[in-house]
C-alpha cells in the first residue's frame, strides 16, 4: 500500500517539474517565437547549482569521491533561489544568438548544437562537475521538519512543488495576458514588422529567455532535491525535444496546454515504459520511446498543428458572440468593401497629430544615400527631401531602387553610405526600432499582418508607450494597465469603425481577403502616431475603388499635418494624390515635381516606356 | 613536428568525410532551405546498409557500399518528397521544418536501434597496409577514402559548373521563383538534388563507419555539429564552402586533439559554429546563400 503511495508522491514531484519546464518552454516558444532547443541547459545549470550550494564544503577526506564547487551547505530556499537565477543568467551568453539580425532557424541551430557541446564537456571534466558519474547524496531540503524517508514528507515535497508550479502558471498568464503579451505575440508572428512599429525585438526575446531560463533553473532545483543526484547523462539534448513534443502536443501558446502535454508527454511516457516487462533487447523500449516522440512530433505538427487545446483567440471587442465573422474568399470581394464614416473622423484628434498643419518646412533628407547588394548598386548617391505636410510620391519603374529607398529611410535596412537626416539630425545609425518610436512608421510591400493576432490586437498592438507594453508594466498587473488598454481598445475600434471593418474585429487578421489585410496595415501603421508615415505600395494587389478611397483618407491626413512617402508605380494613383512626385531609374533620381511637371520631361518618360 | 604532422594526417582523413557529408547537407540546404537535421540519421542507416550487404551477403565492403550509396539516395528522396515538400507547401516557418527534421531524426536513428540493438558492429574489411609517409601515419583503406573524397569532389565541381542539371541548382538555389519563371522546372531539380545530396550522405555514412572502424545505431547522431561548422564556416549553401569548411575543421579537431586533449576536440567546432552564427552567418565570403 504504502509502495504504492510513494509511487504516488513520485509522479506528483515529476509531473510538477516536467509542467514547470513546458510552461516556461511555452513562453519563450508558442509566445515570443523563440525556439530554444538548448532549454536543458537551464534545467541542468540550475540543478546543480541547487545541488551545490545545498551540499557541505568539498574535502577531499570524507567527500572526496565526487569533486564539485561552492559547497556551501545554505538552507532551503536559498539554494533554489540560487538555481532560479543561475538559470537567468546563462541566458546571457546567448542573447547574440536570438538577436534580430538571425534567422529563427539559425538561432535554434546553435542552442542546439550549445547543449550537445556542453553537455560533452561536462562529461569530460572532472573538477568542476566530477565528469559522466555527476554528483551523487544532494541533501533533501526539508530534511529539518521532516524524515526524507517518511511518507509525510514525500508528499510535502510533492505539495511545494505543485504551489510553485501554480504560482508559475499564474505569474506566466500575467505576462502574456497583457498587452506586453501581445507584443511577444505580434513579434512571434512576424518580427521584422513588430520591430518597424517600434518593439524591440533584441529586449523583448532577452527577457524571455531569461525569465524562461529562471523558471528552468528552478524546477531543476526541484527534481535535483527529490531525486537527490545529478548526473549529465539526464539531461542529454534529446530530453529538450520531448519538451518540445509536450508543446506542440499540447498546444503552443496555450499554458494549459503545456502544462496538459507536459502531463502526457514527458510524463505518462515515462511512467508507462517503466511496466512493460524486460525485454531479451534491453534497448527496444528504449529506443521505441525515442521512435514514438519522433513520431508525435511529425503527426501533430501536420494533423494537429496547434496540439489538444489550441491558442485561445483573444476578444478585445467586447461582443457578446465569440464567432468571428466569416470571411469571404474571393479577392473579389474588396471591392465591395465600404470604408465606414471615415470621413467624419477627425485623425488629428485620434492620432494624436501635433504641429501646424501648415508648415511645410523640410523634415526628412537624404544625403547621397547609396545601397549596393553583391557589389551591384540599387540606390546610389539619391539626395531627396521631404517636405512636412505633403504625400510626396516615389515613381519608377521595377529595379529603379524605391523599395531600397523607403527601407533605408525606415532603418530596415543600412545604408553602404550615405545619410538619413530627420529633422537636421543624422539618423543613418539609428536602429528601425526607434525610428519608429520617433515617429517614422512604415508599412511592407508583401503582406505583414500578424497573422494569429485579431485585426483588433493587431491594431492596438501597435499603439505606441502603453503603460504595459513593457515586462515591468506587464507584471504589475492588469490595475496598472487596465485602463489605459481599455482607451486603446477603444481608440483602435474607433478606426476599425472608421474603416468600415468592425465586424472583423475579433477574426484572425491571417484569414482576411488581401485588400482587408492592406487596410489592417495601413490603420495599424496610423495608429502607431506616425509623424512621417513610409508607404511601400499600399495600393499593391487592391481593387482601384477601394485604392481611390485609400486615396482620399491620404489627403485627408496629409492636411491634418502627416507627412507621407509613398512608393507607387500605377501612375494613376501619384496623378490623383501625391505631390511633389520624385523619379528614380537605375538607382539614382531621374526628376522630381508635379506629375503634370514630370510627364512633361520626355527622360521621364522614357525611362517609364523602357523600364 | 611528429605530433603535428601526425595529427594531420588525421585531419585529412576526417576532413575527406566530413566534406563528403558537408557538401551533400549544404545542397540540400542551398535548393530547399531545408536544415536537414535528419542528415545523421540517414547516413548511420546508409552504413547499417552496407554492413547487412557486406557481413550477412558476404559481399566486398566496397561493392556493399554501393547499396549504401543507394539507401542514402532514395531515403533522402523519399523524406524530401513526403515529408519536407508537403510541409513546405503549408508555408510553415523554417523552424517548424526543423523540428520536422528532428522528429525524423529520432525516428530514424531509433528505429534503427530498435532492429539492430545497442551493440556494436564493424565491417568485414582489412584496413590495408598501413602507410608511412611525411611523417604521417594512413592506412590503405583511409587513403582509400581520401581518394574517394577527392574525386567526388571533382565530380561535384563538374556537375555544378559544366552541366545542364548544375546550372539549374544553382539558379533554383539563388532564386526558386525566378528559376521556376524561367522555365526551369525547379521540382524536378529540387528532387535531382536530394537524390544526388542522398547519394553523398549514404556514401559519407559509410565511409564514417569504414573509419570509425566499430559503430552502433547512434554513433552519427553528433556529427551533425561537425556538419554544420562545416556549413556555416564556407558559408550556408555553398558547395565550394563547405569542401573549404570541411578540411578546416576537419584538421583544426585533430590538431587540437594532438595538442591538447581529444576529448574536446569537438570544442574547436562548437567554437567555430557559434561564433559563426555570431558574426558571420553567411560565411566567411558569402554574404548570402549561393551554392
Amino acid at each position: 500500500m504504502s509502495a504504492i503511495a510513494f509511487y504516488v508522491a513520485t509522479i506528483i514531484v515529476y509531473g510538477a517539474v516536467d509542467s514547470m519546464a513546458c510552461l516556461a518552454l511555452n513562453v519563450q516558444f508558442g509566445f515570443a517565437g523563440l525556439s530554444n532547443f538548448g532549454f536543458i541547459i537551464f534545467q541542468a545549470g540550475g540543478a546543480y547549482v541547487a545541488a551545490v550550494l545545498s551540499m557541505g564544503p568539498w574535502q577531499k577526506s570524507n567527500e572526496g569521491f565526487q569533486q564539485y564547487v561552492l559547497g556551501w551547505h545554505l538552507a532551503w530556499p536559498l539554494p533554489w533561489i540560487g538555481a532560479a537565477l543561475f538559470g537567468g543568467l546563462l541566458a546571457l551568453p546567448f542573447v547574440f544568438l536570438v538577436g534580430k539580425r538571425l534567422r529563427g532557424d539559425f538561432a535554434a541551430v546553435g542552442l542546439l548544437v550549445s547543449a550537445v557541446l556542453l553537455n560533452q564537456l561536462v562529461n569530460n571534466f572532472v573538477p568542476l562537475f566530477n565528469g559522466a558519474a555527476g554528483i551523487s547524496i544532494v541533501p533533501a531540503p526539508f530534511s529539518h521538519y521532516l524524515n526524507p524517508q517518511g511518507l509525510g514528507y514525500q508528499f510535502a515535497y510533492g505539495g511545494v512543488a505543485v504551489v510553485l508550479t501554480v504560482l508559475v502558471y499564474f505569474l506566466l498568464r500575467r505576462v502574456t495576458e497583457s498587452p506586453y503579451g501581445r507584443s511577444l505575440r505580434a513579434m512571434r508572428d512576424n518580427d521584422i514588422v513588430a520591430d518597424a512599429l517600434g518593439k524591440n525585438v533584441r529586449v523583448q526575446r532577452t527577457s524571455m529567455l531569461i525569465l524562461g531560463g529562471m523558471i528552468a533553473g528552478l524546477s531543476g532545483a526541484i527534481l535535483v532535491g527529490f531525486i537527490n543526484l545529478w548526473a549529465p547523462g539526464a539531461w542529454g539534448y534529446a530530453e529538450t525535444i520531448v519538451l518540445f513534443a509536450a508543446i506542440i502536443v499540447g498546444g503552443a501558446g496555450n499554458h494549459k496546454g503545456a502544462v496538459l502535454g507536459a502531463l502526457l508527454v514527458p510524463l505518462a511516457f515515462e511512467e508507462v515504459t517503466r511496466f512493460i516487462p524486460p525485454l531479451s533487447n534491453p534497448a527496444l523500449v528504449p529506443a521505441l520511446e525515442w521512435v514514438a516522440i519522433g513520431l508525435l512530433i511529425i503527426g501533430f505538427l501536420w494533423f494537429r498543428p496547434d496540439g489538444i487545446l489550441p491558442e485561445r483567440r483573444r476578444i478585445l471587442s467586447g461582443s457578446k458572440s465569440s464567432m468571428p465573422k466569416p470571411v469571404p474568399f474571393s479577392g473579389e470581394s474588396d471591392s465591395l468593401i465600404n470604408l465606414g464614416n471615415l470621413d467624419q473622423m477627425d485623425f488629428r484628434q485620434l492620432l494624436r497629430l501635433e504641429g501646424d498643419a501648415s508648415d511645410h518646412g523640410i523634415i526628412l533628407s537624404t544625403d547621397r544615400l547609396t545601397r549596393a547588394f553583391h557589389g551591384v548598386t540599387v540606390v546610389s548617391e539619391v539626395s531627396i527631401e521631404f517636405q512636412r505636410g505633403r504625400l510626396t510620391g516615389l515613381i519608377g519603374p521595377n529595379g529603379a531602387g524605391k523599395s531600397t529607398t523607403l527601407a533605408m529611410l525606415a532603418g530596415t535596412l543600412a545604408p553602404t553610405s550615405g545619410k538619413v537626416l530627420y529633422e537636421g539630425r543624422d539618423i543613418t545609425s539609428m536602429p528601425s526600432n526607434e525610428r519608429a518610436k520617433s515617429g517614422m512608421i512604415r508599412t511592407f510591400q508583401l503582406a505583414s499582418e500578424f497573422k494569429k493576432l485579431t485585426v483588433l490586437e493587431n491594431l492596438v498592438s501597435a499603439i505606441p508607450r502603453q503603460s504595459g507594453d513593457s515586462f515591468v508594466g506587464a507584471l504589475r498587473g492588469r490595475r496598472f494597465w487596465g485602463r489605459d488598454d481599455a482607451e486603446n481598445i477603444e481608440r483602435a475600434s474607433e478606426m476599425l469603425e472608421g474603416f468600415g471593418l468592425t465586424e472583423y474585429a475579433d477574426s484572425y487578421a491571417g484569414g482576411l481577403s488581401g485588400g482587408q489585410r492592406r487596410l489592417v496595415e495601413i490603420m495599424r501603421a496610423l495608429l502607431a502616431q506616425p509623424t512621417i508615415l513610409l508607404l511601400d505600395e499600399p495600393m499593391a494587389g487592391v481593387h482601384p475603388n477601394l485604392a481611390h478611397k485609400i486615396g482620399d483618407q491620404l489627403t485627408r491626413l496629409v492636411a491634418s499635418g502627416m507627412t507621407i512617402v509613398m512608393v507607387e508605380h500605377e501612375l494613376a494613383i501619384m496623378d490623383a494624390f501625391c505631390d511633389p512626385v520624385i523619379v528614380l531609374a537605375e538607382g539614382r533620381v531621374l526628376a522630381q515635381g508635379t506629375m503634370s511637371e514630370l510627364r512633361a520631361m520626355k527622360e521621364v518618360v522614357e525611362a517609364y516606356l523602357v523600364g | 613536428m611528429s605530433v603535428f604532422l601526425s595529427s594531420l594526417g588525421f585531419g585529412l582523413i576526417s576532413a575527406a568525410v566530413l566534406a563528403i557529408a558537408t557538401v551533400g547537407f549544404t545542397m540540400q540546404f542551398a535548393v530547399t532551405n531545408v536544415l536537414n537535421l535528419a542528415y545523421g540519421s540517414v547516413m548511420i542507416n546508409s552504413a547499417f546498409v552496407t554492413y547487412y550487404l557486406n557481413y550477412h551477403a558476404h559481399l566486398n565492403a566496397w561493392v556493399s557500399m554501393i547499396g549504401g550509396v543507394l539507401t542514402g539516395a532514395i531515403a533522402s528522396y523519399l523524406l524530401n518528397r513526403f515529408v519536407f515538400t508537403p510541409f513546405q507547401r503549408r508555408n510553415l516557418p523554417p523552424i517548424t521544418i526543423v523540428i520536422v527534421a528532428l522528429g525524423v531524426d529520432l525516428c530514424g536513428t531509433f528505429g534503427l536501434q530498435a532492429i539492430v540493438g545497442g551493440s556494436y558492429f564493424s565491417y568485414k574489411q582489412s584496413l590495408g597496409r598501413e602507410l608511412h609517409f611525411w611523417g604521417m601515419y594512413l592506412s590503405t583503406l583511409q587513403l582509400i577514402i581520401i581518394g574517394i573524397c577527392v574525386v567526388v569532389m571533382g565530380l561535384i565541381h563538374w556537375l555544378l559548373k559544366y552541366t545542364r542539371l548544375g546550372k539549374a541548382m544553382r539558379a533554383t538555389s539563388a532564386n526558386a521563383s525566378l528559376a521556376r519563371n524561367s522555365g526551369i522546372r525547379t521540382q524536378r531539380v529540387i528532387s535531382s538534388t536530394w537524390l544526388i545530396s542522398g547519394a553523398l550522405c549514404g556514401l559519407a555514412g559509410t565511409v564514417f563507419a569504414m573509419n570509425t572502424g566499430v559503430f552502433e545505431a547512434t554513433s552519427a547522431q553528433l556529427y551533425i555539429v561537425l556538419l554544420l561548422a562545416a556549413m556555416f564556416l564556407g558559408g550556408p549553401g555553398s558547395a565550394y564552402g563547405a569542401m573549404l569548411g570541411a578540411l578546416t575543421i576537419g584538421v583544426a579537431t585533430e590538431l587540437s586533439a594532438g595538442y591538447f586533449n581529444p576529448e574536446y576536440k569537438e570544442v574547436i567546432a562548437f567554437v567555430v559554429l557559434l561564433g559563426m552564427l555570431t558574426f558571420r552567418p553567411y560565411g566567411l565570403f558569402g554574404s548570402e546563400k549561393t551554392i
